[in-house]
This record gives structure tokens, sequence and C-alpha cells, in this order.
């Protein structure tokens, strides 16, 4: 939830961009090492921020001073059924 | 003074009546005579009054009447009224006393042809798109992974049950924010656009649903209002409109970043499969480890190309004397063959030569034989310096330095080649793994593509 943090598809694009680099044979062993150390780094950082997201569901609602509020959601609505639509 | 004036008429005195006195008998016996109609006919003049009072002439090709509707009735109306149009009013007639006008007064208009929704969506459609609202440069592209999710619709309907179900199953923790609307009846669309305003205001949410199962025309007119509309627009996080009805556009689905036919492919637009991200991700590391042991061969190779031409300089020096053997052994071959030439022409002649200047020649290629090999050797070692601190510095580069950090080479026993694809190996295939320190021979009990 870190606003700082790189979005989730530009850090894929960088790890994209990294095996790209060491599968162009043109780095040196050093330079390879070092992309592939940074490379490690990134699908740590991307599986990361998948698995960092918490499941909550909430209902936000606005009480009669106008100020909003959010509760947990209680999924009885959900076996009505006569309330289709 | 009108009142005191007798005068004859059809035959009997009567009393002339005040100008007021005569409108308002008219006005009562039209008011008396004639009921309710419904009245048909083509705009003209239409104009709405500062007292919000609508007024236009009603005509068909012989006459016409004016018409007036009032502010009370002017408010059910859901289209607006505009010249050349063809309507269906309902109301009585009457006379406007202060200009002894006839007029129409209309409680209800429908237009002729197309029902009053599809006309009023028409009409909101074309003014707010010419305003902009609909405009394909406004459109925000949606999040690739939102963290939290808004959805605005009915708490207890179908639609939010599906969406739930959905999304769940694409991405199991993700973080939903329900802001409960009316999407149905009398004031459902102020309520949508206030939920909308209500998830900008509390600000967590990254991507807006709004939406609703299916219905008709009717049932579905919150979502073709004004408000709900500018509701949209004027939010900062963008919005998926989600309204079941597949065929026809909603003015929501016009404005909104983003349009699914359903909530259930809104649910889908919105949220992204976790388990193709993560099989991606697995891909992509596959991948860069291919391309890894790929370069680390690669370097591998190279050094030891290298170190073996510094290891074995004797076989630098061995190729450069065998390649001088051979060119002394073509040397003396040719003198040799001059010679005989020369001695078999000389004998010819004379028969009397000795052989001291082939005597003189052999020791001439013995001198140079030796020169050579020297310049031979003073150039292989000066080669081999060369090469040894090219070694040394290739040395801090070293592959074992990979190994060291736990790197492996795996190599495919039969082939020889490098591994860099399961795909190219078997179950039970042989396999040698050069670690840092020593190989490993390995059988492969399973494969995973």
């Amino acid at each position: 939830m870190a606003k700082s943090e790189k979005k989730f598809e530009d850090e894929l694009k960088d790890l994209e961009a990294v095996v790209a680099r060491i599968d162009s044979g043109e780095l040196s062993l050093e330079e390879s090492i070092d992309a592939f150390e940074r490379g490690i780094g990134l699908v740590r950082a991307l599986n990361h921020k998948l698995d960092e997201i918490e499941k909550k569901v909430e209902v936000l609602v606005r009480n009669a001073q106008g100020e909003l509020r959010t509760t947990p959601y209680q999924n009885t609505a959900e076996d009505k059924d006569d309330d289709e639509f | 003074m009108a009142g005191q004036l007798e005068l004859s008429l059809g035959g009997s005195r009567v009393k002339a009546l005040g100008v007021t006195q005569f409108v308002r008998m008219v006005r009562e016996a039209l008011e008396l005579h004639l009921d309710e109609y419904w009245v048909v006919g083509e705009v003209s003049n239409a104009r709405l009054a500062p007292s919000e009072h609508l007024y236009f002439t009603l005509k068909d090709k012989r006459s016409s009447i004016g018409v007036v509707m009032f502010r009370s009735a002017c408010q059910k109306l859901r289209f607006k009224i505009t010249d050349g149009m063809e309507v269906i009013v309902r109301g009585r007639a009457s006379l406007y006393e202060a200009r002894g006008a006839l007029q129409f007064y209309a409680e209800e208009i429908q237009p002729r042809g197309v029902g009053a929704l599809q006309l009023a969506f028409e009409q909101l459609k074309e003014r707010l798109n010419a305003e902009g609202l609909f405009d394909g440069a406004r459109k925000r592209p949606l999040p690739f992974l939102p963290h939290a999710v808004g959805i605005v619709t009915a708490l207890g309907g179908a639609a939010l049950r599906d969406m739930m179900t959905v999304i769940f199953d694409r991405f199991p923790n993700v973080h939903l924010i329900i802001r409960p609307a009316r999407v149905q009846g009398i004031g459902a669309g102020a309520d949508v656009a206030e939920a909308i305003e209500d998830l900008n205001r509390e600000g967590r949410a990254q991507v807006i649903i709004v939406g609703r199962g299916g219905g008709s025309l009717e049932d579905l007119w919150a979502f073709n209002e004004e408000v709900v509309a500018r509701a949209i627009f004027r939010s900062a996080i963008p919005v998926v409109s989600a309204v079941g009805h597949e065929i026809d556009y909603t003015i929501a689905d016009f404005v909104a970043d983003a349009r699914a036919p359903t909530p259930t492919a809104a649910a889908h637009l919105v949220v992204p499969r976790k388990a193709d991200l993560k099989r991606r991700l697995d891909e992509t590391s596959a991948t860069m480890g291919g391309a890894m042991n790929s370069a680390l061969l690669a370097h591998r190779r190279n050094l030891a190309q290298l170190a073996a031409r510094v290891r074995e300089p004797r076989g630098v020096v061995r190729q450069i004397r065998q390649r001088l053997d051979e060119a002394i052994a073509a040397l003396t071959e040719a003198i040799a063959g001059s010679l005989r030439a020369r001695r078999d022409q000389v004998l010819q002649l004379a028969g009397r030569l000795r052989p001291p200047r082939a005597e003189v020649r052999r020791r001439e290629l013995e001198l140079l034989e030796e020169r050579l090999v020297l310049a031979g050797a003073r150039a292989v070692e000066a080669n081999r310096q060369r090469l040894a601190a090219l070694a040394a510095q290739l040395d801090s580069l070293s592959p074992l330095r990979v190994l060291e950090r736990g790197y492996a080479v795996v190599t495919d026993t039969r082939s020889g080649r490098a591994v860099v694809d399961a795909a190219a190996v078997e179950v039970g295939d042989e396999l040698e793994i050069r670690l840092n320190r020593g190989r490993l021979r390995a059988r492969t009990t399973a494969r995973e593509i």
C-alpha cells in the first residue's frame, strides 16, 4: 500500500528489461551477475507485492452528520434472494 | 355604465356586458363543456419563462393553439420540448382572460413516435457529448493491480454477490470497499452519484465499479441521469460502469473510464488473475536463470580457451617449430632440387664437379634454422607473458567465483551441452552439475515446464 513504492507493472517491466540485458550476451561477467542479482531482487519484490495485499471487505456508510465511516461487511445479505438486481 | 345600456338583440332587449364579464362567461362555458383531451401537433415557438412555466404553440397544417404548461407539471417532464417536435399533449382548453385568448393548459406531454425516456436519453447524450463528458482523451487507464476496489451497488443485490465471487476467485487477497446505493426508483440517481463522491472523499479505492444487474429501461434509469454522469465525470478515481444490459448503453457507460456489459465482466476487467501474474513471474525468473547460465558458459569458454593457451606454451612452440620444420624441409628440397639439376648439368658438361657449394649451403641453412627457432621462441615468450597478464585479469572474473556463490552449471551428460530449458531434458535423463568444488551426476526425477 506504500505509495512511494514503484508500481507492480513498472517493476515487472524492469525485470523483463534485466532479463533481456542478460540474454543479450553483451554484458561482462560481473555485469551479468549484478543484473542477475537485481533480477532476483525484483522477483522477490514482485511476489511480495502480490501477497502483501490484505483481504478485507468493508461497507462505507455516511452518518447523519455527513461523516464517512467503514464497517466490516456482513454477508448475511447474500442469502436474500428476493432482492434481485 | 355598461350595465345601464339596454339594446335590442333578436327581438328582445338585452344589457350590454363588460369585457371581463363576457370573457369570464366564455371561459366558464368552455370549461363546462370541454373535458380533458389528448391533442397531437407540432411544437413551435417553445420558450421557458423566468417563472419556469413552459409556453409553446401547438399546430398542424391548418390550425394552431397556444399551450402553457405550468412549472409543477414541467417538473415531471424528462425530456426537453423543442421546436419542430411532434408531441401529444394532455390537458384542457381554457381562456386566458387578460387577452381573451384561447389556450391549452397542458398537464402531460409525450413525444410522438419514441418513448419519453428514449427521447430524454438521446437529448442528454447529445448535450453531455457536446460538453465533452464522453471525450476519449479524458478516459483514464485502470490500475494494473488495484489494492482496493470501490463498489457502488445495492447491498443485497445479485450484482454484488456475482462481483465478489469473481473478484475473490481471481485475486483472493483484495480489499473491497462497498458503498451501498439504491440503484432503482426515485432518488436512485442521486444516491449513486453521492456514493461515487463518498468513495472519492474516502480516498482509498483505486478504481470504482458502479453497477447493477439487468432490467428494463425504466429500471436502469438511474444510470441515465445527469447527476450520475456528472459524478462519474468529476471522480478522481477511474470508474467502470457495469449495468447488466448487454445491448444498450447507458449515459453512465459513455462517461465512465471503462464500460463492462455486466457486473461480472467488470470484476474481470478490474481485478487481474493472481495465478497468471505468479506464473508470469515464475516464467520470467526461469528465463533469467537460463540466460544467466548461458552467459556463464560463454564466459567460461572464453576463459578456458585463453587458459589452455597459457598453460601450454610448449604446444604453441611445438606448432611454430613444426611449421618451421616444414618450411625448412621445403627450402632444402628446393635447393637440393636446384643443386641436383645443376650438378647433372655440370656432370654432363665436365663430369668433374665436387659438392663444396652444397656443403656451404647446408651450413648456411643450419644457421638460418637456429635463428628462426630463436626468434620463434622469443615471440612465444612475449605472447606467453601477455596471455598470463590477461589470465590474471580474467581470474578476478572467473566463473569459479560465481560458482562460489552457490550457482551451478548443469549440463546434459549425453550432449555435453548446458541445460537452459527444462523442456530439453526428459525425466530419467542424466545431468552433470558442476559446483564450486567438484561435480555431481544426477538423474532427472521430475520435470516442470
